[in-house]
């Protein structure tokens, strides 16, 4: 079919109808971008501002149709860009989302290619040289834009900061194994927010506080996530592996290491998002509206929950186990290199589930096949909240969290997402259907 | 066999061949015959995941099987059959393994061969250790008992030395000297433990892979390793063993090397069936990874020298993309649980002969041999001095970072094609880097020199066990060497042909065994020393027959023997150039040895208090640094607070107690002045103090400096200094000073700089925190004559990071000049003129040699009249290197503009300066960096010129090292003179020199104290100064006094160094970080 519609544009004459969506462009697309964050191993607060900037320019090109607000109503410190808007502002909004990320990822040059590859396609879905040479020169324009907003968002000034020093004092969070990688982000409350008030705007309940007692609710708590580890159900160890979204695990023998890598949390419920527009039939516009806004809130539900990590410095339950209960135990999943308190998917999924459920409504369910470059099989849910709440309990699975870091984490997760759908909702944003 | 066919045609060389000849010459298989290759197959089951060790290879073993004069060779393979070649004599031998029965067992991984007559019967034994993830009955280690007719039969178990471990290798000798041999059985674990929380594994016991020590029992070996001493725990990965007399005790001890965190064991032997584990004692610090293990004594001192391997690479392109140790959290982890301060690179331990060992691999040259296996210290040359043979290789550079980065890439790849990954692709995908190995000649001055090419190996291989021997007893030693996956190396040594060399071989035949025997040779001028261990090395066994090189000596002054049993034999007057043969005869018991009294004697410290520093971690704020400047404590300055004419001491505090005046009693004991705390080490850091009287009340007051680094602000009190002035009646009280906060300090020195008969005081500026490394602010304080000080403009203010500074008055005219010192600075001149003061530098140094010094001292070396000078440098004990020629460079800017500034520090290696830095801290430091060097490959060759754009190089600031060596700046009439302390000043920094008589003859001696840990741990812990004592021979040259004659054993950071009359004489009291003071007395 394709080929028979290439050898007609080949052949000219006939003006072709235009080609269907561009909206089946938009998951491939973004998911250009995880690839680029995958392979430099780019940490998950990181992952999220990247996502937002790379969905920045094309909600704003997209703003204005189909009734969607642009950005710089709500978007902090976000001027609403003077830019010529003749062209197919489509096409520009798809190539914005690469340009970016071309110019913001450290091995941005990847993306290189996949932005002629898309030209090519498009060139072939019939799009004419002149579209795309001014959604190109559109798109190039709005992502300088937003490079110059990411100028002033604090993120080039934490090399300039304290690096994280292990605190004294039992109950503080020290490296782990294997790696004993170095605390990762410890100023990222500092970056600039996006939808949210500040990174303190949401703070959770403090955490159980750490006692070596063997009757202490800490040390319950311990216990916990020691037995769940020895006890797993198959059924477990399976969510376990499913949201472990660790870009960077490294296995040793002897001598030798090697990175596993995966998604990670931001990047799965990016794609997460995707599947979800495509599967919904959303347009175009919409779509990027909502890939947009899923960025931002996990973006900001990131800078929330690490200021929360790094005010607590707790310490990890593999730390705590081996010292105290058995000392050759390990979670199935590897430690991430950060505070433990609260658990960063349980606030991240629960923030972006409810701005997902504003969109598509409590009851859509879905099927997620994000997981399937990692070995694992698609997985299907009845809708946004419940995937978010098993990748919330999956981390005690994993033997990474204790209970209450997932569960006061999923309250600040679910504040921070009532917050952001309100606000959206007073600056005009609608659900999706 | 078709190579039975080949017949040996004698090599003849003409002269002209033998100029242009190197020292070693390959020989081919055709004329050896030795086709013996370690073989590794690998495939999807049997790989180096299953099994981590898969790629360290196999041994050689040389030895006389059928007592023909001739040394024969044995190799291990580790899947293929063992190899036994017999020497046929001209380089020749022939392959009788089948016939003999030695292949050993197939399916199985076998590793180190030792050999040892070890049933008594004249004929030496094979024991081949067994290893790798097969089943049980496959790992029994094997006993080849020699039958005589050169066929062997196989009786482990008989002998209890079937041990089903996982075994690396075995050494026999006679641990309890009731004249039979006994065994050390070296193991491994093959499971890693990544969870650096160990110590607690230290209760637990491993019976697989703990190491063994077996008492022969009547022909019989039994486990003794409990009771004796040795411990056995998970944590052994055991991989090298040599044993030793290392402590001259007449009684053998045990070296063990372990691969990973566990640290080396030094087992010394109790003489009562017992040992301890010495090695925190006896040395500073240890090698990481480490693999194999020399001990001998390579300097002639009589002392043996301990030399371990591990696998830091030599070049930077492989610095930069293999992994190294750059983990502070990793680190610290390890210090807390007493693991200790280890390190990834070879390590030197000169043998001090009071105990201690002064680390020196990096000034000896000998420290970056990439990934090693095997040292071999021996006459290569036989010119007296032992040489370094050093093996390496390993089939796949796994540590590759990109690999570690970017495999998981491929894989993703992978399942985006839905294609599956094979645990081989990943093995496969491993590059794999084929390196010479190292050959050293001893410079007989401690050091080596790097004679690849000269002496001709430079055939890249992936080697492990190796072995030196005479194998055509011409009277110089053959190299032979294991390699994987290619035929061993056999190198022929023309030394003797090509340099009519003479030499000694020495086979003892002992009364039980001549292993243990112990051998001094004088001749031509040197005493050299040798021991009958035939296990060092890696997996391998040397010959028991003893090669020295005499170089040109015509006749061996005498040879000393002394037996396993404890017998002496003396020989005089032997002819050189012979193989000998001695007997145990008679002979005589040895006095026992009186330990020399030295000068200095260690006392206890009359202030008794051990320092509790803070551990920050500086390089938290900027990470680019190279040292750290937290520690500054303990400063220790004296004064008469209460004027009763004796000399009363100022402590500086700790993390558990204040800085505190201690007033010396009538008995000379002291005692904590009441009431009064100096300084709070919890908000600053005091870095220097000085008693002098600031209102000329004839009361000593104090002035107290603040320095330190990690938490402190500029321009806050924490920087702020104190004076505490005097009642008149022994009290001190606070008085006021000028805002001094601008930077911390690192020196105070008195002067009446304007001759107005009150004195005045400079304060160095050392750092400014947060902001190295900019100029911090230096002090020129007026006094009034009332104590009350005012800050003076002067030009040199801002003139770098001081470090040390004295007034001197060089030009004679009754005003005293400053000389100042720091890192990346000269030593400078400041001339104190009526008009001001005026860089002279120029004039008295005028090669302004750009250093790191340390320190200054001042007095007259070679009794001119005129005083000269110590400059304490950083030493050249440490992996940066800095000349005129290939200076070491800093350069600064901030260049990403986000408010801090990126020190870029650079020096050569290999002919070409680098930065210093890693592409992960790079990237780290400047964002920008990432988009540049996503690879470490792209990084790995990079320099300055690769960082940045002519533009913003131009815009940066440049600060150099030219010099890094201690000196004796001599003065002559209008400048001063370098000459360049002896070789054990330049071992470690030097913070503090005494200049004094110290022994009595009339001539100026020198007492240099130092050392510094707190470095980045690419550099590591520089820390083999003990407190060295020069003796001066009166011109201004100086000699070096072994520590047993000067009697110092000083350990740490020295930080100060105060000599106190006391009751009891002069005292030295030394500050140390992190140590109880120490003091020394000189009786």
């Amino acid at each position: 079919m394709k080929r028979l519609l290439l050898l007609l544009a080949l052949t000219g004459g006939t003006v072709l109808a235009r080609p269907p969506k561009l909206e089946t462009h938009l998951q491939p697309t973004v998911f250009a971008v995880t690839m680029v964050m995958i392979h430099d191993v780019v940490n998950p607060p990181a992952a999220s501002r990247f996502y937002s900037y790379c969905l920045l320019g094309a909600h704003e090109l997209v703003s204005g149709h189909s009734a969607i607000p642009s950005p710089a109503a709500f978007v902090r410190e976000f001027h609403k860009p003077e830019l010529n808007r003749t062209g197919n502002y489509q096409l520009a909004a798809l190539y914005c989302i690469l340009e970016t990320g071309r110019l913001i990822l450290p091995s941005g040059y990847m993306l290189e290619e996949e932005e002629a590859k898309l030209l090519a396609a498009l060139r072939k879905e019939g799009y004419t040289e002149k579209e795309l040479k001014a959604a190109v020169v559109a798109a190039e324009e709005m992502a300088k834009k937003v490079l110059a907003l990411a100028a002033t968002d604090e993120y080039s000034r934490l090399s300039t900061r304290l690096r994280y020093r292990p605190l004294k004092g039992e109950g503080y969070w020290y490296p782990t194994p294997p790696g004993y990688m170095e605390g990762i982000e410890p100023h990222w409350k500092t970056i600039r927010p996006m939808l949210i008030d500040s990174c303190s705007q949401f703070i959770p309940r403090p955490p159980v506080p750490f006692s070596k007692d063997t009757t202490s609710a800490f040390y319950a708590l311990t216990r916990e996530v020691y037995s769940e580890g020895r006890n797993l159900t198959e059924e477990k160890r399976f969510i376990a592996s499913y949201w472990d979204c660790n870009p960077f695990a490294i296995n040793t023998s002897g001598h030798m290491s090697i990175g596993f890598k995966k998604i990670s949390p931001g990047g799965h419920w990016m794609n997460i998002a995707s599947l979800a527009t495509a599967q919904a039939g959303i347009s175009f516009d919409k779509s990027v509206e909502i890939l947009s806004l899923t960025a931002m809130t996990l973006r900001d539900a990131f800078i929330s929950c690490w200021d929360e990590k790094y005010r607590s410095s707790r310490i990890r339950p593999e730390t705590v186990i081996n010292r105290l209960i058995d000392s050759r135990w390990q979670p199935l999943l590897q430690t991430p290199p950060f505070p433990e308190y609260t658990s960063g998917h349980s606030v991240i999924s629960t923030a972006a589930a409810e701005l997902l459920t504003f969109f598509f409504g409590d009851r859509f369910a879905f099927t997620d096949n994000t997981e399937v470059l990692f070995e694992l099989p698609e997985r299907r849910f009845s809708s946004f909240r419940a995937a978010a709440a098993e990748a919330a309990i999956s981390r005690l699975y994993g033997g990474i969290h204790y209970r209450d870091a997932i569960e006061n984490g999923q309250e600040q997760g679910y504040r921070l997402g009532q917050f952001v759908v309100e606000k959206l909702q007073k600056n005009g944003v609608r659900p999706a259907r | 066999m078709h190579r039975s066919a080949v017949l040996l045609t004698g090599l003849l060389l003409s002269p002209l061949l033998l100029s242009a000849q190197t020292l070693f010459r390959p020989l081919p298989v055709t004329q050896t015959h030795i086709d013996f290759s370690n073989t590794i197959n690998e495939n999807e089951g049997l790989n180096v995941l299953a099994y981590e060790y898969f790629y360290n290879g196999a041994g050689v073993a040389v030895g006389d099987f059928n007592n023909d004069g001739l040394d024969d060779l044995f190799f291990t393979a580790n899947q293929k059959p063992n190899k036994l070649y017999l020497n046929q004599g001209g380089l020749s031998f022939r392959d009788i393994s089948a016939a003999a029965g030695i292949e050993g067992r197939t399916g199985a991984w076998k590793t180190g061969v030792s050999l040892a007559d070890i049933n008594g019967d004249g004929l030496l034994d094979i024991y081949v250790c067994y290893s790798g993830k097969v089943d049980e009955a496959l790992r029994r280690n094997q006993l080849f008992i020699n039958k005589g007719n050169l066929t062997f039969e196989e009786q482990a178990a008989r002998y209890g030395l079937d041990h089903p471990g996982y075994s690396t290798q075995a050494a026999f000798f006679d641990f309890d000297r009731d004249g039979d041999l006994d065994c050390f059985l070296l193991n491994h674990n093959v499971k890693k433990y990544d969870n650096m929380e160990l110590a607690r594994l230290h209760k637990e016991t491993d019976e697989l892979a703990g190491n063994r020590l077996l008492e022969n029992q009547n022909g019989h070996f039994t486990d003794i390793s409990q009771k004796a001493g040795i411990f056995q725990y998970p944590l052994t990965f055991g991989l090298g063993l040599a044993v030793s007399d290392i402590n001259q005790d007449g009684w053998p001890d045990i070296y063990v090397t372990n691969d990973y965190n566990e640290p080396d064991y030094l087992y010394l032997n109790n003489g009562n069936g017992t040992f301890r584990e010495d090695s925190q004692h006896c040395f500073r610090h240890l090698a990481q990874f480490s693999m194999g293990i020399d001990i001998a004594d390579y300097n002639n001192d009589g002392l043996p020298d301990v030399l371990s391997l591990d696998m830091l690479p030599e070049d930077n392109r492989r610095q930069k993309l293999l992994q190294l140790q750059e983990n502070y959290e990793s680190f610290e982890l390890m210090t807390q649980q007493g693991l200790y301060k280890q390190y990834m690179r070879n390590m030197l331990q000169l043998n001090n002969g009071d105990g201690t060992f002064s680390e020196i691999a990096q000034l000896a040259g000998v420290s970056n041999t990439d990934w090693s296996w095997s040292p071999l210290l021996a006459d290569f040359d036989n010119d007296g001095y032992k040489d370094l043979f050093i093996t390496n290789g390993y089939l796949r550079d796994y540590t590759n970072k990109d690999f570690l980065k970017y495999w998981g890439d491929y894989k993703v790849r992978k399942a985006m094609n839905r294609e599956s990954v094979q645990l081989m692709d990943l093995v496969l995908a491993m590059p794999s880097t084929k390196l010479a190995n190292y050959i050293f000649r001893n410079n007989q001055d401690l050091t080596f020199q790097n004679k690849q090419a000269d002496w001709g190996i430079q055939t890249p291989t992936m080697s492990n066990g190796a072995v030196y021997a005479d194998l055509d007893n011409d009277g110089d030693l053959e190299l032979i060497v294991n390699n994987i996956n290619e035929p061993a190396s056999v190198y022929q040594n023309m030394s003797r042909e090509l340099h009519k060399t003479s030499y000694l071989r020495l086979q003892l035949e002992g009364k039980s065994s001549s292993i243990g025997a112990k051998v001094t040779v004088y001749a031509g001028g040197l005493k050299q020393y040798q021991e009958v261990f035939p296990v060092r090395g890696y997996l391998s066994c040397q010959s028991q027959t003893l090669h020295f090189g005499l170089g040109k000596a015509t006749q061996i002054d005498s040879v000393l023997i002394a037996w396993p049993g404890r017998r002496v034999q003396k020989l005089t007057s032997v002819p050189v150039n012979q193989r000998l043969v001695i007997k145990e005869e008679g002979g005589m018991t040895p006095a026992k040895l009186q330990p020399v009294a030295g000068l200095f004697r260690k006392v206890t410290s009359p202030i008794s208090l051990v320092h509790q520093g803070y551990n920050e971690n500086d390089f938290k704020r900027q990470p680019l640094m190279l040292f750290m400047y937290s520690q500054t404590g303990p400063v220790l300055a004296k004064g008469d607070v209460n004027h009763d004419g004796l000399e009363d001491v100022f402590v500086s505090g700790d993390q558990s107690r204040a800085g505190g005046i201690w007033i010396q009693q009538k008995n000379g004991s002291f005692r904590l002045l009441s009431g009064l705390t100096i300084g709070d080490e919890s908000m600053s850091a005091i870095s220097a103090a000085v008693f002098f009287d600031a209102n000329g009340d004839g009361w000593d007051d104090l002035y107290v400096a603040k320095g330190g680094y990690s938490l402190f602000e500029p321009n806050t009190p924490s920087l702020q200094d104190e004076l505490f002035l005097n009642d008149g009646a022994g009290r001190l009280q606070k008085a006021a000073l000028p805002d001094l906060s601008a930077s911390s300090k690192s020196c105070v020195r008195v002067c009446d700089f304007d001759n107005d008969g009150d004195p005045d005081l400079f304060v160095g500026g050392r750092v400014i925190p947060g902001r190295y490394p900019l100029a911090p602010t230096s002090y020129l304080l007026q006094n009034n004559g009332e104590g009350q000080f005012k800050a003076i403009s002067v030009p040199f203010s801002n003139i770098g990071m001081i470090t040390d500074a004295r007034w001197e008055d060089l030009d004679s005219d009754g005003r005293k000049d400053l000389l100042l010192c720091g890192e990346f600075m000269p030593v400078k001149v400041y001339q104190n003129t009526r008009d001001g003061f005026l860089d002279k530098t120029s004039q008295y140094f005028p090669s302004e040699d750009q250093g790191l010094w340390m320190s200054l001292a001042i007095g007259d070396v070679d009794g001119d009249g005129q005083n000269d000078l110590i400059a304490g440098n950083f030493g050249t004990n440490s992996q940066i290197r800095a000349s005129v020629k290939e200076p070491a460079e800093l350069y600064f800017a901030d260049f990403d503009r986000n408010g801090s500034i990126d020190p870029f520090f650079n020096f050569y290696i290999q002919g070409k300066s680098y930065p210093f830095v890693s592409r992960d801290e790079l990237n780290d430091q400047m964002y920008a960096m990432r988009k540049k060097f996503g690879f470490y490959k792209d990084y790995a060759d990079a320099t300055m010129k690769n960082l940045f754009t002519p533009a913003e190089l131009d815009k940066t600031q440049k600060l150099t090292v030219t010099e890094l060596r201690s000196v004796c700046y001599l003065r002559e009439k209008e400048h001063f003179k370098k000459q360049v302390l002896p070789l054990e000043a330049q071992f470690s920094p030097v913070t503090h020199t005494l200049i004094r008589d110290f022994d009595g003859d009339g001539k100026t001696d020198l007492l240099l104290f130092g050392n510094k840990s707190d470095n980045r741990l690419k550099i590591g812990s520089i820390d083999a100064g003990y407190g060295t004592l020069l003796k001066g021979s009166g011109d201004g040259s100086f000699r070096y006094v072994r520590q047993p004659d000067s009697g110092l054993s000083v350990t740490g950071d020295v930080k100060s160094v105060l000599e106190l009359s006391s009751g009891a004489g002069t005292l030295f009291l030394i500050g140390a970080f992190n140590q109880p003071l120490q003091c020394y007395q000189k009786p």
